[in-house]
């Protein structure tokens, strides 16, 4: 049966399947049991979520002069080649 | 995984390879921001755009050997991966990209018992929701602060996982690093995070 810590080294790979059956039978078992590791994993997930809501993750925006200017740029690196 | 206004990997690469202009146009509309926000996350956002151009410049000059073991996105965010890497060491040498495998714990140890199991375990958030969180402008700034204090590679993996929705197998071949380190350096961005989050909402 997995420690406490072992839960929280490992809560990336529990919450994106990628423990192997016998692990993730350890985890059930734990998590069962112990309501501090549950509210813990309960926080990682939506620490996740926030993540991917927060301002930070928003892609930058790119302005079509600026994919022009970036075309040019590439089109004059394949011309010093030739 | 490839963008949805684009042709197939199949169609554009020989007219990429032609130095096709409209071609040039699409990858560069499809993928330019996304490269922008890899870049950013290891150099920062000072030089992020130049060495995203910089980086596309290279990838003409490297698609003739392209051998198509991943995708044309992927690839080419191997490219700005490693333009962002050798910049970054470039400019300052004491910075350690391999900061990942330093064997610091997860949980300060502190807070667990000699057994492993917690002393003091997480406390309740305020907030049980994404935007509940992010409501807190105080917040968003620890979240914001508490991202660009990670060492660069956890930051490029975090970002291209949470927020950009790349697979795995992706992230590892773009960030050359092996299967169990991507995980870990994901996990422990993530943790750091959940950790800024705790300080904030767990009183
Ligand atoms: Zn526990």
């Amino acid at each position: 049966m997995p420690s406490c810590k072992d839960i929280t080294e490992h809560s990336s790979d529990y919450l994106d399947h990628n423990l192997p059956w016998w692990k993730r039978m350890g985890y059930w078992l734990h998590l069962a049991m112990c309501v501090h590791c549950r509210r813990y994993l309960d926080q990682l997930k939506l620490t996740i979520d926030t993540i991917g809501k927060s301002p930070d993750a928003t892609t930058p925006n790119v302005s079509p002069e600026e994919i022009q200017a970036i075309v040019e740029k590439m089109k004059q690196s394949t011309k010093k080649q030739e | 995984m490839a963008h949805p206004t684009l042709p197939s990997d199949d169609e554009l690469i020989p007219r990429l390879l032609a130095n096709d202009e409209t071609s040039y146009a699409q990858v560069v509309a499809a993928y330019h921001g996304l490269m922008v926000h890899l870049a950013r996350a290891i150099v920062g956002e000072a030089i992020a755009d130049e060495v995203a151009q910089e980086a596309w410049v290279a990838v003409l000059r490297a698609l003739p050997k392209f051998e198509r073991r991943s995708s044309l996105k992927t690839w080419i965010l191997r490219i700005v991966s490693n333009t962002a890497k050798s910049r970054l060491r470039h400019e300052s040498r004491t910075v350690s990209l391999d900061e990942s495998l330093e064997e610091s714990p997860i949980i300060d140890p502190a807070r667990l018992k000699p057994n492993a199991h917690w002393a003091s375990p997480p406390a309740m958030w305020h907030a049980d929701t994404p935007d509940a969180l992010l409501a807190s402008a105080e917040l968003r700034c620890c979240i914001s602060d508490a991202l660009a204090t990670l060492p660069p590679l956890q930051r490029a993996a975090v970002t291209l996982r949470d927020m950009q929705g790349l697979s795995m197998e992706a992230i590892c071949k773009i960030l050359e690093v092996s299967e169990s380190n991507g995980r870990v350096l994901l996990h422990r961005a993530r943790s750091r995070i959940q950790m800024a989050i705790e300080e904030h909402e767990g009183q």
